[in-house]
């Protein structure tokens, strides 16, 4: 069963939410997930992503929060 | 759903940084000038040690702070291509330094070819400034209130610029323009422009964005983002018609304008103090309070206008304007720019570092770039300055200690961004030792 991890970013401060995402892609097993939900777009976070090498998909809630899947892209 | 911030476009860290580093320094010599010269500073806002300390806040503090900020915010949340940034600012901020430098040494000394040379220099970088800006922010397809705002702050500057140059060449030259304009209107509509059109214009703007992001409220009402910047427009337009050649009607509606301009104000302010009241989290951090300072210091200057106005003879007391003047600048206008400082700071370090490092050298913690107790203890001693001030302006006698606490707090303030840069440098170097070493093991 893959790893999901889940950081619920939406009562945090930016930009602590985008320091808690890197600092969990750093050890997250490949294969696994990380959730992230935000009021926001997190777009500086994107910009990381790609660089890095990890896809992401995001999804509006019908509450506006932005569910953020994020996994590593293996090659 | 929140604006969103885009890091791609943003400058190197060493164009808004270069002007983040020098712009408190000059707060410091302002305090200075106040406790060296004492209370003759402060007799009215016509002394020299008066205009001198002001023009060093508002250019040399705020508007390096302010232009430093507008280079990354406009990148960086407009998405706007700037030309040449560091080319830029490696004009504009030696610029800007050098004509406050000249305008203050130009009040305190009257020497009238420093007011001259201040012109110049002004009209040279911020005339760049501006054009570059503009464009950068008339091409960006991004929309939105705050984008329209700063393009009428960006107007406001204009306009301040433009009456400044006027004004200093006029103090160069010696000449009457008494026949064409009035003196004492032309300093009017240019702090007004410069304070209202520029300033305060540019904090409305950058309020509907990092209010709702940073402090967790909720979005200021669409109805108020468009009235505050529309109507404080039309107040300064209304306010300028004290330029025209015939007078006498503008004059008679410049009671009212002035009180439209101060409700407007108020309202931000008020509005800005309800929505923090609704944030979603409880705890509150250094920007938190510094907003919160500034907001309740806006109130009390629009409150203060209307007393002067209700009790004219306290209005008409010779340092009821340093009064207003003071509540504007370190209490409304310096109290935001720190309070950003803090937060705009240790974020770019982050981004930047993370940018360079990638997930293997991960970047310090945010918290630990700035100490939060090394914040808190700054802004102590900044709101204990802003209450000597304020007792200065009532009891002169006060002028060194309050002179020397300003002074304090902005040296205060430039260690705690220093450290800031200097982490920055120091974990930069070491990502880069770290790539040279890992390139030379490479067979």
């Amino acid at each position: 069963m893959p790893e999901l991890r889940v950081i619920d970013g939406r009562s945090l401060q930016p930009p602590e939410p985008l320091e808690l995402a890197v600092a969990e892609l750093a050890t997250l097993a490949p294969g696994g997930e990380l959730v992230l939900l935000l009021n926001c777009e997190p777009l500086p976070l994107y910009a990381i992503l790609d660089r890095q090498g990890y896809r992401y998909r995001s999804e509006r809630r019908a509450d506006g929060t932005n569910e953020i899947h994020i996994q590593e892209i293996i090659r | 759903m929140q604006p969103t911030l885009s890091f791609e476009q943003a400058p190197p860290i060493s164009v808004p940084y270069r002007f983040f580093l020098t712009a408190p320094l000059f707060g410091a010599v302002a305090g200075l000038i106040l406790a060296w010269l004492g209370p003759a500073a402060i007799e009215s806002r016509w002394s020299p040690g008066a205009l001198a300390m002001t023009h060093l806040i508002v250019v040399d503090f705020m508007l390096q702070a302010m232009c430093g900020s507008l280079l990354q915010f406009v990148a960086v949340v407009a998405g706007a291509n700037i030309w040449r940034p560091r080319l830029v600012a490696a004009v504009v901020h030696p610029l800007i330094t050098a004509g406050a430098l000249f305008l203050a040494t130009a009040f305190l000394l009257e020497q009238q070819f420093l007011f001259l040379l201040a012109a110049l220099v002004f009209a040279t970088a911020l005339g760049l400034f501006l054009t570059v800006m503009g464009m950068a922010l008339l091409r960006t397809p991004a929309r939105g209130m705050s984008i329209y705002v700063l393009r009428l702050a960006l107007l406001g500057l204009s306009v301040t610029l433009a009456l400044g140059v006027i004004l200093a060449s006029t103090l160069g030259l010696q000449e009457n323009l008494q026949s064409v304009w009035s003196l004492h209107a032309l300093i009017n509509v240019h702090v007004a422009w410069g304070l209202g059109g520029w300033a305060l214009m540019l904090v409305i703007g950058v309020s509907y964005l990092v209010v709702p992001m940073f402090q967790l409220t909720p979005a200021y009402p669409v109805w108020l983002t468009r009235l505050l910047p529309a109507g404080l427009f039309l107040v300064l337009c209304l306010w300028s018609l004290q330029l025209l050649p015939d007078t006498g009607a503008a004059q008679s509606w410049q009671s009212g304008v002035a009180l439209a301009g101060m409700l407007l104000a108020g309202l931000f302010a008020v509005a800005t103090l309800w929505l923090q009241s609704r944030r979603r989290r409880r705890q509150a951090d250094v920007t938190f309070l510094f907003w919160r300072g500034a907001m309740l210091a806006l109130l009390g200057l629009a409150a203060s206008w209307l007393l002067f106005e209700a009790l004219p003879q306290l209005g008409s007391y010779a340092r009821a304007p340093l009064w207003l003047g003071v509540l504007a600048l370190p209490g409304v206008f310096l109290s935001v720019i720190m309070g950003m400082l803090y937060k705009i700071m240790p974020f770019l370090n982050w981004l930047h570092l993370q940018r360079q490092g990638g997930l293997a050298m991960p970047p310090p913690n945010m918290k630990q770039m700035i100490p939060e107790r090394a914040m808190r203890a700054q802004m102590r001693l900044h709101f204990t300055a802003l209450v000597l001030l304020l007792a200065a302006v009532l009891l002169p006698a006060l002028a060194l200690p309050a002179g020397l606490a300003f002074s304090a707090s902005c040296l205060w303030l430039e260690w705690n961004l220093l450290g800031a840069a200097r982490l920055y440098a120091r974990f930069r170097d070491r990502i880069r030792a770290a790539g040279r070493a890992a390139a030379s093991a490479q067979p």
